[in-house]
């Protein structure tokens, strides 16, 4: 594995870190009989990020981390695949309060095993792919109706729906 | 009161028919998620902890007791054929059940994993029956400051101990301990770290975190990486154990529990530990050494297996009796007693004894009922490998939005899943351990307010610490886990 991917975490890390230092000091004091406020473990935890994420850097750079364990997996990833499973998270949490559960966690469905699939290198191309798209909103919806069902009806949890009738 | 009546009045709760029912769809839904890649046990009980808001507790905790207990089981299943640890503690299992699995004898590795998870687990769950009310009535003399040694001395053996490397281990922790302080402060009701979003001023849902790290995150990290791998199902056969492979399995079964349950109720967790050690064990008692990483050993998936299983199930100790998770699963267990109201701790045998009592009851029963859908019905469960990973990992997006979007019917928590999906990548590929990011985060901010508490007792003195002889034995035990590992790798290299 390469060096620079544990070096950038590590400064990640200890960027975390200083973003929590920067907020903590916003933090009233108050301490009270305690002697220390609520503000004293954020110190802590940004106190132990900034540590620890120097220490990560230094030995990414001194040749890398110790004990890591090869990731399983591709050497390169597959970023395009990656971006379409994301923008399906995208598109379910944009729209589910419009479209209801059952559409947007369909329209999810279709753009993740899109996203699944080129990873694959099973992805149809071409007007193959309209009708390979067609089935999975069926696929989808096949599988959030259920689950929609079962929430709303028998576990009267809330869901958004298109209408109000709780089916869909 | 007697533990015989209190827990025959378990088992009248527990084995009611809806009580049944609840046992039965949790055992088969953990079974079906250990045997399936992309969901574990914590991931599904996190899913499902909507439930909460409808279904009465001791039905709800019998329900996830079975798919914790399930996912056991159908994690074995899939070590075993296909080579896929789920979690770590399964390692072992795959290490020498996918070496018989090969050598066509995963009939043999399936039946003494199961029949070992079996009697590993009722012995357990006798031991917890007698061991756990004294626990609990030894608890109550403890005060916030023994309480917040014991949970740093979780947090340090999750952190620091358990995995391969410290530094990344207590980095994973802290990054927890920061997902914990968002929100509102429990004491002096402070606001911190909300950035002005309404959202976050009642914190993160450990359900969010939990889903995203895991669920989502491996659902990522098989687009980004694992598109091209490919794995091969080694055919179960019959699931059947020859006279010899009993003789061989049965001292294995009962050396595994010896070792995992002291490990489960201690609080400091993890089943890793023991199931390495069972290993180890096993491989040096064991007249047929040369199976061991050759053909595959009985021995080597028997022990491991029963020390798992004890472990897992002794955790249950200090997870109700001290409100200690040890695992990611006992944590998001725990969130649902709060999510009722009731707060885990030596007070729950008094207050909540029907509730503790079912538990304990339907974990007998459970056991029963894993060990019937396992065995024979083993070929059932293999079929769900077939599911294409495309579909699978794109369903489990589904039922992640229900978990996450269920819970606070808020939008904005997608797009937050989506954030810790990629964290819970990161994590991955670098090698980072994820049970210390949960555990921080649900411990956190009770270890925070038992430590203000107790320096509260103490006036303000941090020597409140050192005052009392619990709290400085635990201190002890935490410097030594520190310093332990160190001192053991510097004599073993003098040898």
């Amino acid at each position: 594995m390469a060096v620079q991917p544990q070096a950038l975490a590590g400064l990640g890390v200890a960027g975390l870190g200083g973003l929590l230092a920067w907020g903590a000091v916003d933090i009233p004091s108050d301490a009270g009989y305690a002697g220390v406020g609520p503000n004293f473990l954020p110190w802590v935890v940004a106190t132990a990020l900034l540590v620890c994420g120097a220490l990560l850097t230094l030995q990414a750079l001194r040749g890398g981390w110790k004990n890591v364990e090869a990731p399983s997996g591709a050497e390169a990833g597959d970023w395009r695949a990656l971006a379409w499973v994301a923008a399906g998270i995208v598109v379910n949490a944009a729209l589910i309060t419009r479209l209801g559960f059952i559409p947007a966690c369909a329209l999810c469905y279709v753009l993740a095993v899109r996203g699944l699939r080129l990873s694959e290198g099973k992805a149809a191309q071409g007007a193959a792919a309209l009708t390979q798209a067609c089935t999975d909103v069926l696929v989808g919806a096949a599988i959030a109706a259920p689950v929609f069902w079962i929430f709303t009806k028998l576990l009267n949890i809330s869901l958004p729906g298109l209408t109000a009738s709780g089916w869909l | 009161m007697d533990i015989a009546t209190q827990l025959l009045a378990g088992f009248a709760t527990a084995a009611t028919p809806i009580n049944l029912l609840w046992a039965f769809v949790g055992c088969a839904i953990g079974t079906a998620i250990g045997v399936l890649p992309g969901l574990g046990p914590a991931v599904t009980v996190a899913m499902l902890l909507p439930i909460t808001a409808q279904v009465e507790p001791t039905a709800s905790m019998i329900f996830f007791a079975g798919i914790y207990y399930g996912a056991m089981y159908g994690g074995s299943t899939t070590s075993i054929l296909l080579n896929t640890p789920g979690e770590t503690a399964t390692m072992v299992t795959a290490m020498e059940g996918f070496k018989m699995a090969r050598s066509g004898r995963a009939g043999a590795a399936l039946a003494t994993s199961a029949i070992g998870s079996f009697v590993a687990g009722t012995i357990a769950t006798v031991l917890v029956t007698l061991f756990a009310p004294w626990v609990a009535h030894a608890a109550v003399q403890l005060g916030p400051p023994e309480y917040f040694c014991l949970m740093l001395l979780a947090f340090t053996t999750v952190s620091a101990v358990l995995g391969k490397s410290a530094l990344r281990g207590i980095t994973a922790l802290f990054i927890g301990l920061a997902i914990g302080l968002v929100g509102i402060d429990q004491i002096t009701a402070a606001v911190r770290y909300t950035g002005g979003v309404p959202e976050f001023m009642d914190g993160i849902e450990v359900v969010l975190v939990a889903v995203g790290l895991f669920a989502v995150g491996e659902a990522l990290y098989t687009a980004l990486y694992e598109g091209k791998s490919s794995n091969t199902i080694q055919p179960s056969g019959r699931v059947h154990m020859s006279r010899q492979d009993w003789r061989r399995s049965w001292p294995a079964w009962l050396r595994g529990t010896a070792l995992g349950f002291p490990f489960g109720t201690i609080p400091a967790g993890g089943a890793e530990i023991p199931t390495f050690l069972s290993y180890a064990t096993e491989r040096k008692l064991s007249k047929h050494p040369e199976e061991f990483g050759t053909t595959g050993a009985i021995e080597g998936v028997a022990g491991p297996e029963a020390a798992n299983n004890a472990s897992v199930t002794a955790a249950l100790v200090p997870m109700l009796t001290l409100g200690i998770p040890t695992t990611v699963t006992a944590a998001i267990m725990l969130s649902a007693l709060q999510n009722y109201g009731i707060q885990a701790g030596p007070q729950l045998f008094t207050n909540s004894a029907n509730l503790v009592w079912a538990l304990i009851a339907s974990l007998y029963i459970g056991n029963v009922m894993l060990l019937v859908l396992n065995l024979p019905l083993v070929g059932l469960w293999v079929k769900l490998l077939q599911i294409p990973r495309a579909p699978l990992y794109a369903g489990i997006l589904i039922f992640a939005t229900v978990g996450v979007y269920g819970m606070r019917q808020s939008a904005f928590d997608l797009f937050l899943m989506l954030g810790t999906g990629l964290l819970g990548l990161a994590l991955r590929r670098l090698d980072f351990p994820t049970a210390p990011v949960i555990v921080g985060m649900i411990m956190g901010p009770l270890a925070e307010a038992q430590m203000r508490n107790a320096l509260s007792i103490g006036e303000g003195r941090w020597s409140v610490f050192l005052e009392r002889p619990v709290s400085v034995v635990l201190l002890g035990v935490v410097l030594a886990v520190l310093v332990a590992p160190a001192l053991w790798r510097r004599l073993a290299r003098r040898r």
